[in-house]
């Protein structure tokens, strides 16, 4: 039989005078399905996505210098992750890093429709890869800042997009190179593929290696010389061509070997039994590794699998035989079943979400909108110790601690990760930036970049620390480095503005100035700046946080002195919040001193009167409390003299309509809050 | 401030240009689909930029007078170099209005012009240079020109000495981040001081995973053999690896007796022996200064060890002495080591105690004599009492004709690569003699006196003021005759680890002069008679490579040649059990 005679056999067993039946074929309105799906994924990415993608891209670093791809280039897949790193800049602005994103999807989802040659129906299962790889990026979650494979988002789609034109490549030459010549050129070609591509792409070659031995043969297909009697598997899968044995084995080999052979010869810092998974993620955090998170990595290579089986829309015997409302029922069930597998790992957590807001708009020293945040109802799970914290950070920069600090949710909610988030990892630098604990932000940053690479974000904070801490030289250097960035060279100039003003970091003189008019810091700096300063105003020693941030805050602010008001009241916070009556009331009364034209604030009014009433170590009979601050106390013991046999869990359900915003309440019905 | 110079010669007349590289800026070719096709094109773009950059540079030949020196990075003004180092490459920093570069190097008869602010001569003509210097005045010149708006201005030469002292062939070092606690990606390597090339010597993520890290420290070479090394590694698959003539293996040096597995080595110059200390050790943090961290040992002792028959003994175990960094003489007939003396004060736990007091804690410089016939060691002797003079040394490290002894001293501690104040000294050996030590009684910035103690004068400051009053009552001894600080060598950071030539000519140590926090290795030569040339950084490629790199140079060393034990071969015996070594006490 003729090939060509063949193309048309599929056709032939449709009803081609049937309307339904031609519509049911139409490529074009599959491609359109699938179009339409790579833009429904992207509006959802920048719908649902765009905290996590802006964070993404601020703990991605690409710096175009040789040293930079080099230091990637020390492990296997290094190539991989350079790109991935350049296009994940991009989510600097998410819509246009979704864009790319899908754009790469649209190209490998009509390479591979080229490719395995899928028409009408079939078409749909090109959707199959971009659904996968969607679901490799909206499983994050947490993985943000534990993954230690740089630009992990974008690699499954660099990855994939790789092996693909190796398809593609080879399906050139089996188009245009006589059978028997392509017969040794696809030989040659995978062994290429993973010899050289193994270097730069580390398992995404070896899976391209395997993808091209078993890529379904041009002309196997199209000749569809195979006897339909025949029942062997042979015969059955003989579109994947004369010498599918041969390809398998030196696939087989290639892959178990090339990359020992590289062991052995080139990468030095490589584990043995990894160089198989090089330039994947690796989902293993400490000693724990979460298989769940690989379903996605399976999806791609079932996806893979999927449309081989299905390749030959012409050529494959199962599929051929197929009427058009079967293809049709088939490729729309796979695609269902991705799309519901999408959305089952798809990552939704309100606190992440909250504290990815949050860290953003401290970030952009948007004080009021951290309140809005935090102040936000939408569901009822209580927040983190994180969102508390950055909380607390906002009203006391708002100067409002004193009176709101217990207006919010209190909550000690576990970041929902399967492994023990701690908060130095995530937005711990940010809060001991902001509390003047300069050397500990410096510290964890550098801890961060050492075990999980260097971040745009990592570099920012130890820029500015080093600023704050008159370390110009090296301040610099990471200003240099930043400037290299395609998205934070403006954050870097604007910074760098402050290295010709040193006056400017120490406090007097930059009090002097702005007292006389002239402030040496512009309103951004002055902003952001002067507050820490503030912060920075106690005397060195030795110390430790045990990676404990909210506890050594605690412990070192509560039993820290200082004349600093700002320092002072903070002193007077963490008293507050440690509910430690001793630390409590000197730091009171030194608040008092330090601060007499202001009316004291409402929650130091409510601590001062209970624990006066608690204990009779201080006299509070001529201490000019607010009347609303006795009567809730008195309302307060009353309701809890009716709650008399309520459990403490019971009290606080119900003491929380009517006194859940008080320092009281706090103080009675607020315990093991367990911070991370 | 600039002057006008006559119009001038271009030095093209009398010397020979260089040829640059250029870029091309664009190449457009169509992506033919033969083989033969993509040959031609390939064949068309060498070709085209074979014709491009076979256009020479030119010196300029007028230019303003700028009587400063070139801003250059790394800073090689002045220095001295060996005949065999690779081409100093430098990057000449400039401000936003510098449009075009072009250096003159030039030596004798030899001259190139080198385009751009990378300057970066070829190892060729490097070497040309270097042996033009030796055959004229040593010296070569070099002269920057710098284009701002239109016009060239040319700043004052600098030179670069060559000296004929040889400098041994390759360093050693370890590159690590200045992490705190964390550590991935520790990596031993070797660089070839006479081109670029680096190299791994071993790599802790070879054998390093998620639950498995491994920490890789305190490589050490048998008088500069790369045939005879030690490292340690820690945590995953730990023990002390060391390769003997060919001979690799994993050993574990703690017994019970001991405070630690080995930590510090020092190998006999020609003998199979190693002493160590054995070190508990701690960091903490400082909450304000930005020397950020501070490493402290609470025990530390010194043990020897012999390879050949694998055993551990004890050389000294009391518990109020932290005994620590030991180095060998070259003749053998001595250790020297820095020991501390702390007696409890608190019923605290001892690392708290520290911690609180750390800024008491000081090391002297001692020495403990050897019989290599009986091998043994002999009573200690105090060479350099250091507390007397509220000071601390580390790391004393003896010239290979046993003449020099250079230290680290700074004010506390034993970890001077986290001090800023730390600075080398030198110590003339032929006039040293034990001393006795000096009963003191100082101050520090905790005990000052009320009546000079400032409320708000920072640390540093009550530190001097400590120093000044100490002087004032006669308590702070003087410097003896025989020990300087080489204030040729030191900056205004840290200035730490350092390490001897074979041929004594040259030392190479760490220094945080660039930004205060990277380490950086910088070499410089000695005369022989106690003095250095000023210290240059070690060359690169990339000239603003130390710029970008986020790593520190730890205990760089040098060596005769390179270490040829691949990184793998180390794995395959770091995977093995170590040979546990057997206590031997005398």
């Amino acid at each position: 039989m003729k090939g060509k005679e063949n193309k048309k056999a599929p056709q032939s067993s449709t009803p081609s005078s049937s309307s339904v039946g031609k519509w049911l074929n139409n490529s074009a309105l599959y491609a359109l399905i699938v179009l339409g799906l790579l833009v429904f994924a992207g509006f959802k990415l920048v719908q649902e996505e765009s905290e996590m993608l802006l964070r993404a891209q601020e703990l991605n670093l690409w710096l175009p210098t040789t040293l930079y791809w080099k230091t990637l280039m020390q492990y296997p897949g290094g190539a991989a992750s350079w790109l991935a790193t350049y296009l994940t800049q991009y989510f600097y602005y998410p819509g246009l890093g979704v864009s790319i994103l899908c754009g790469l999807w649209l190209i490998i989802c009509l390479l591979l429709a080229w490719t395995y040659r899928l028409r009408g129906p079939w078409l749909l299962l090109t959707a199959l890869l971009p659904l996968a790889l969607l679901a490799c990026i909206t499983q994050t979650g947490y993985w943000l800042f534990y993954q230690k494979l740089q630009g992990h988002l974008f690699v499954p789609t660099v990855g994939v997009l790789f092996a693909t034109l190796c398809l593609v490549l080879q399906r050139l030459f089996d188009k245009s190179l006589p059978p028997k010549v392509a017969r040794w050129m696809r030989l040659l070609w995978i062994t290429l593929v993973c010899i050289l591509g193994y270097p730069f792409f580390g398992a995404w070659a070896l899976g391209a290696t395997g993808l091209l031995a078993i890529l379904p043969s041009v002309q196997a297909s199209e000749a569809n010389a195979h006897d339909e009697s025949d029942k062997s598997i042979r015969s059955r899968f003989y579109f994947l061509g004369d010498g599918l044995g041969v390809r398998l084995l030196l696939a087989i080999l290639l892959i178990a070997v090339v990359p020992q052979i590289y062991y052995q010869w080139c990468f030095e810092m490589t584990e043995r039994t990894f160089v198989y998974v090089a330039a994947l993620p690796s989902m293993r955090y400490s000693k724990e590794s979460f298989e769940i998170y690989r379903i996605p990595y399976y999806a791609i290579i079932l996806s893979f699998a999927i449309l081989t089986l299905f390749s030959a829309g012409e050529g494959s015997a199962f599929a051929k035989k197929l009427k058009p409302s079967l293809k049709v029922l088939i490729t729309l069930t796979l695609l269902v079943l991705a799309i519901f597998g999408v959305r089952a790992v798809w990552y939704h957590d309100i606190n992440f979400q909250k504290e990815l807001a949050m860290n953003r708009a401290i970030e952009e020293l948007d004080w009021e909108r951290v309140l809005t945040i935090a102040r936000d109802g939408s569901s009822d799970i209580k927040p983190t110790r994180q969102i508390v914290m950055y909380k607390n950070l906002a009203l006391f920069r708002l100067g409002r601690a004193g009176n709101e600090m217990f207006f919010y949710p209190e909550g000690a909610v576990q970041q929902n990760a399967p492994w023990k988030v701690r908060m130095t990892q995530i937005g711990g630098k940010l809060i001991y930036y902001h509390y003047g604990k300069e050397n500990f932000c410096y510290r964890w940053c550098m801890e961060d970049g050492v075990e999980f690479g260097w971040k745009a974000e990592t570099l920012k904070f130890m820029a500015r620390t080093s600023i704050l801490n008159r370390e110009w030289t090296v301040a610099r250097k990471y200003l240099d480095l930043l400037k290299k960035t395609t998205f934070h060279r403006a954050w870097a100039e604007r910074y760098e503005k402050y290295l010709a003003t040193p006056d400017a970091f120490d406090l007097e003189k930059l009090e002097a100035s702005a007292k006389a008019g002239h402030p040496l810091l512009d309103e951004q700096g002055m902003k952001e700046f002067a507050p820490i300063l503030h912060m920075m105003t106690y005397p060195d020693r030795l110390d430790g946080d045990n990676t404990l941030v909210e506890m050594y805050l605690l412990q070192t602010f509560a039993k820290g002195n200082g004349d600093d008001p700002l320092f002072q009241e903070m002193t007077l916070i963490c008293a507050l919040i440690m509910k430690d009556i001793d630390l409590f009331w000197p730091r009171f009364m030194r608040y008092a001193t330090l601060n007499p034209d202001v009316h004291m604030p409402l929650h130091y009014q409510e601590a001062a009167y209970l624990y006066g009433h608690l204990e009779n170590k201080v006299d509070i009979s001529h201490m000019p409390f607010d009347q609303n601050v006795r009567d809730t106390y008195e309302r307060f013991m009353k309701f809890n003299q009716q709650c008399g046999p309520m459990s403490e869990e019971q009290k606080a359900v119900a003491f929380y309509p009517q006194f859940g915003n008080t320092f009281y309440y706090f103080y009675f019905l607020v315990r093991n809050q367990k911070t991370n | 401030m600039t002057s006008m110079a006559s119009p001038y010669l271009s030095p093209s007349s009398t010397s020979p240009h260089i040829h640059f590289t250029t870029t091309m800026s664009t190449l457009r070719f169509h992506l033919l689909p033969s083989f033969h096709a993509l040959r031609a094109v390939f064949l068309v773009a060498m070709l085209s930029q074979l014709l491009f950059s076979s256009c020479t540079t030119d010196v300029p030949s007028t230019y303003v007078e700028v009587k400063d020196l070139p801003s250059v990075y790394p800073d090689y003004i002045g220095v001295t170099v060996p005949v065999n180092i690779a081409p100093l490459h430098f990057h000449i920093d400039h401000d936003s209005t510098a449009t075009d570069f072009v250096t003159r190097l030039s030596a004798g008869n030899e001259a190139y012009a080198i385009a751009g602010d990378n300057v970066r001569p070829g190892l060729k003509k490097w070497r040309k240079l270097l042996t033009a210097a030796l055959a004229a005045e040593g010296k070569i010149s070099a002269e920057v020109f710098i284009k701002k708006n239109d016009k060239w201005q040319r700043h004052q030469p600098f030179t670069i000495t060559v000296s004929k002292d040889s400098i041994d062939p390759y360093i050693s070092y370890r590159l690590i981040s200045p992490s705190y606690v964390t550590y991935e990606d520790l990596t031993l390597n070797q660089r070839c001081l006479e081109n670029f090339d680096e190299s791994l010597i071993y790599g802790n993520m070879i054998n390093s995973d998620e639950a498995n890290g491994q920490c890789i420290n305190c490589h050490h070479a048998q008088w500069y053999n790369p045939n005879r090394i030690q490292f340690h590694v820690r945590q995953y698959l730990g023990g002390t690896v060391i390769a003997y003539d060919g001979k690799v293996q994993k050993v574990d040096l703690k017994t019970d007796s001991t405070i630690s597995a080995g930590v510090y080595p020092t190998w006999h110059p020609r003998k199979p022996w190693i002493v160590y200390s054995t070190n508990n050790t701690g960091q903490s943090f400082h909450t304000r200064d930005v020397q950020k961290i501070e490493v402290q040992d609470t025990k530390s002792n010194l043990i020897f060890y012999d390879l050949e028959h694998n055993t551990v003994t004890p050389i000294t175990r009391d518990t109020t002495d932290f005994d620590c960094f030991p180095f060998w003489s070259p003749d053998g007939k001595y250790v020297y080591y820095v020991s501390a003396h702390w007696e409890r004060r608190d019923s605290v736990q001892m690392d708290f105690e520290l911690i609180k007091n750390y800024k008491q804690v000081q090391y002297n410089l001692y020495r403990i004599p050897f019989n290599e016939q009986t091998l043994s060691f002999g009573p200690r002797e105090l060479i350099y009492d250091a507390v007397a003079r509220n000071r601390s040394v580390t790391l004393p490290r003896v010239s290979p004709d046993g003449r020099w002894l250079m230290f680290t001293e700074g004010k506390f501690g034993v970890f001077h690569i986290w001090h800023n104040d730390a600075d080398l000294f030198l110590l003339d050996l032929a006039q040293a003699e034990p001393v006795e030590p000096t009963p003191v009684v100082f101050y520090s910035s905790h005990n000052l006196p009320a009546s000079v103690h400032p409320e708000n004068a920072n640390n540093v400051r009550r530190e001097e003021l400590a120093d000044s009053l100490l002087e004032a009552q006669g308590l702070r001894t003087p410097l003896p005759a025989h020990i300087r600080n080489i204030t040729e060598l030191n900056s205004h950071d840290v200035e730490s680890y350092h390490s001897w030539s074979s041929n004594g000519c040259w030392v190479i140590f760490s220094s945080r002069r660039d930004d205060g926090n990277f380490t950086r290795p910088f070499i410089a030569h000695h005369d022989g008679n106690g003095h250095f040339s000023r210290p240059f950084e070690l060359p690169q490629d990339n000239p603003l490579y130390h710029r970008q790199f986020m790593r520190s140079y730890n205990i760089p060393e040098f060596l005769s040649g390179p270490v040829t034990i691949r990184p793998q071969e180390f794995a395959a015996v770091i995977k093995k059990d170590a040979n546990k070594a057997q206590l031997k006490i005398k």
